[in-house]
């Protein structure tokens, strides 16, 4: 049982991996859909809070993945979903590197990378607004989310400061 | 690694970070291997990916053992329903401040706009979604570049 989800995690995270363009915070919404909606492993409002506590802790954000793997099949899971979504596109980056020189002259990278940006801001707007379904449930909590989306495009404060007043705030009953 | 050691300058951290950004997979592990292969190779990246890898997880283990301690805890649970409306938001405003930043043509919004709505809203299988939606997005944009070649720009 635990050695076949474990294989589950492996497979799916590997794939996902490689189309994680502009980073994990990228294919939260896959994630999401695969471990809630189709393998159940938790709930949406726990995948919230795993994320919540991955963004508090220092460290890569693609650590939301080991918190997962931790939640579905322990320390094992932990380590293998790490290292499932970042090997793949660790092979592919040491393999671009390779051809670093060339790629930056080249003008097709150019048209690509101006084709991907605005293709990954919708994917992290996605992932945003999959986080914000599963976490908000009250009038409170889409307050927060609202307040910390002003305070992350238009100031310069640090995101741990917004993290730890929303906290207090639900900690206050907010939330 | 810029100012401490020197092994990389300004200019090459940007160019680095330009080509993390590119490629799939989390920034920070990308950049790590790639540090990595510049110094020692192969051997360099596999030792920078596991050092970049290894003390986050234990650290994050840590916190879930701790987390997982106190998942009775009202205090605690409404600290982290908190915590995650505020995270939901810290990621749109990194969205819309990227949005903000590069102001993307009419033909970037809408391949922004239906990456969002397909797999944000509609919850299509991602590993569908973005082959295709690249293959469209890449080929708008040669298909722009070559047009503005010889019409230039209005």
């Amino acid at each position: 049982m635990s050695t076949s989800v474990i294989a589950e995690i492996a497979i799916r995270f590997s794939a996902l991996s490689l189309v994680a363009i502009g980073g994990i915070n990228a294919i939260l919404p896959e994630i999401h859909r695969v471990v809630v909606d189709v393998e159940g492993w938790m709930t949406s409002a726990e995948f919230a809070e795993l994320f919540a506590l991955a963004q508090l802790a220092p460290g890569p954000n693609a650590m939301i993945v080991a918190l997962i793997g931790w939640k579905v099949a322990g320390v094992a899971g932990a380590v293998v979903a790490t290292l499932a979504v970042c090997g793949p596109s660790s092979v592919a980056c040491y393999v671009a590197w390779q051809w670093a020189d060339r790629l930056q002259q080249s003008k097709l990278r150019v048209v690509i990378q101006r084709a991907l940006a605005p293709v990954a801001i919708g994917l992290i707007m996605a992932s945003g607004y999959t986080i914000a379904r599963a976490a908000d449930h009250t009038p409170g909590a889409v307050a927060l989310t609202v307040l910390a989306t002003a305070a992350l495009a238009f100031t310069r404060l640090n995101p741990m400061w917004v993290l730890l007043a929303a906290a207090a705030a639900g900690m206050g009953g907010l939330a | 690694m810029v100012d401490e050691r020197g092994w990389l300058d300004d200019r090459e951290f940007a160019e680095l970070i330009g080509l993390c950004q590119v490629l799939p997979g989390p920034n920070v592990v990308n950049l790590s291997v790639i540090i990595g292969a510049r110094c020692q190779g192969l051997a360099g990246s596999a030792i920078a990916l596991t050092a970049i890898l290894f003390i986050p997880v234990g650290v994050m283990l840590l916190i879930a053992v701790f987390y997982a301690s106190l998942a009775h805890d009202v205090l605690a649970r409404n600290a982290i329903a908190g915590a995650s409306a505020a995270a939901a938001g810290l990621i749109l405003g990194t969205a819309l401040r990227l949005l903000i930043q590069t102001k993307p043509p009419f033909r970037g919004m809408l391949a922004g706009g239906a990456a969002f709505v397909l797999v944000g809203v509609l919850q299509w299988p991602l590993l569908w979604v973005i082959p295709a939606l690249i293959c469209i997005a890449v080929a708008a944009e040669w298909h722009a570049a070559r047009a503005t070649k010889p019409a230039d720009r209005k």
